[in-house]
């Protein structure tokens, strides 16, 4: 027994030692009657350099894992936000394509509903696949009563005329074609004259004499006489008029139409004679 | 000479383990919100008083650890220094009388002395004035919280402590 209390001692004095340290510490700071701050900062300086030490060490394994390990999936992540731009890009592609057409066609609805005789929408769906000639295949045939020689034309002008009918497509002559011919009126002047295509994307005049006052500027209208372009249909504009060939001028014409972004346009399925005034693109 | 070189690695060791507590308690205290409910010099102190087997040396332990845990606290030094001696004093008694290899054992008794560490170091604070306003009820929530934290990691360290044993045994 005598041995248990004296091997016991050093533990009791020892806790009793650091409980009464530790009673004095909290009592000198409460009653305030000495300043502790000494000890605090000696102890603060002494941590916080291994707290500094240990603070860039995380902040060094964070870099690492923010750098490296934490990129691992970016890769993966970068590619399935880029397929995910494309399909979103496709998609608004898609969108402002079908707001365009949405546009062009109330257009041509527009001029549907503007009294001039019956006519047929149709979509463009070919081209000429060769450089011989000029020509366009549509998506209308006879059933929607295309015929030969209907006029097709979109709210710019004249685009040409059916040459071939099929049940449901057909092919459409441009003015443009070096086969084409047009009869004209000059707008301001009230000239006739008739209108060549030669296979670029211009148009010539024939036959137009020295002592023509056509110039630079002049807009071209449909003249009815050649008995398959209703009258008053925009044709062009003269772009140059240079001396040519005999007592003849050259006279070269842009089209009204613009055939290279043409996709839709209208069949006129009904003959008329002359296309009211304000009717005619 | 060997004995010597011995006692003092293991001393070593020691005080590094309670520098690196102390420090690392308080830089993932500051990154980690979940470490605010953790208490990593409480959880060493109770490992050394298990583990050890020398009740000198688990006071000496806790009144090191505590003091150091006040230095970088707010509180008056000499709060966690009186309360880490008491636990650590605790500790080591609770490790001669129990079987504290035992895994229920351990659990509870870091889930008791962390509620044991938040009331002395709560009622401390009222009596020296340092925390006038804490409110005893609501904060047994906190150390019902911190307590299951505290266990989780205890038995981490106490694992990890019984493998290394095994190893060398």
């Amino acid at each position: 027994m005598r041995t248990d209390i004296a091997s016991k001692k050093p533990i009791w004095i020892t806790l009793a030692i650091a409980l009464v340290f530790h009673t004095l510490l909290l009592s000198i700071q409460t009653s305030r009657r000495f300043d502790t701050s000494i000890l605090r900062s000696w102890l603060i300086d002494s941590q916080g350099p291994l707290e500094k030490i240990v603070d860039v060490g995380i902040e060094g394994i964070e870099n690492i894992w923010n750098g490296y390990i934490g990129l691992i999936h970016v890769r993966r992540d970068n590619q399935i936000l880029l397929s995910e731009n494309d399909r979103l890009r496709i998609e608004l592609e898609r969108r402002e394509e079908e707001g365009l057409e949405l546009a062009r066609l109330r257009q041509l609805l527009d001029l549907q509903a503007s009294g001039m005789g019956k006519t047929v929408m149709a979509r463009i769906i070919g081209k000429d696949p060769s450089t011989s000639s000029q020509t366009l295949t549509i998506d209308k045939g006879s059933h929607r009563g295309i015929q030969r020689d209907s006029t097709v034309i979109t709210r710019d002008g004249v685009v040409g005329r059916v040459i071939f009918v099929g049940k449901l497509f057909s092919v459409v002559q441009l003015i443009v074609d070096s086969q084409s011919a047009v009869g004209f009126v000059v707008k301001s002047s009230r000239r006739l004259g008739i209108l060549k295509g030669n296979g670029s994307s211009e148009l010539e005049m024939e036959y137009i004499d020295d002592d023509n006052d056509i110039k630079q500027g002049d807009e071209l209208i449909t003249s009815g006489q050649d008995q398959i372009y209703p009258k008053g249909l925009s044709l062009g504009v003269v772009i140059s008029v240079k001396p040519g060939s005999g007592s003849f001028k050259a006279v070269r014409i842009r089209p009204s139409v613009n055939f290279s972004h043409l996709e839709e346009v209208l069949c006129m399925t009904e003959h008329v004679s002359e296309v009211p005034v304000g009717a005619a693109p | 000479m060997t004995d010597r070189i011995s006692a003092f690695r293991s001393l070593a060791k020691i005080a590094i383990s309670l520098v690196a507590a102390v420090v690392i308690q308080g830089i993932l205290a500051y990154r980690l919100r979940v470490f605010a409910f953790v208490d990593l010099p409480l959880i060493l102190t109770i490992y050394y008083g298990f583990t050890l087997g020398r009740p000198v040396a688990s006071v000496v332990i806790g009144t090191t650890i505590g003091l150091m845990q006040d230095s970088l606290s707010g509180v008056p030094l000499g709060t966690n220094g009186f309360v880490k001696t008491l636990l650590g004093y605790l500790a080591a008694t609770a490790g001669s009388k129990f079987d504290v290899d035992l895994l229920v054992t351990r659990t509870i008794a870091i889930f008791l002395f962390t509620l044991g560490n938040g009331a002395l170091v709560s009622i401390l604070g009222l009596m020296t004035g340092a925390a006038p306003n804490t409110n005893l009820g609501s904060s047994v929530w906190t150390w019902l919280l911190s307590g299951t934290f505290n266990a989780l990691l205890g038995l981490l360290m106490f694992g990890y402590h019984d493998r290394v044993k095994h190893a060398v045994s």
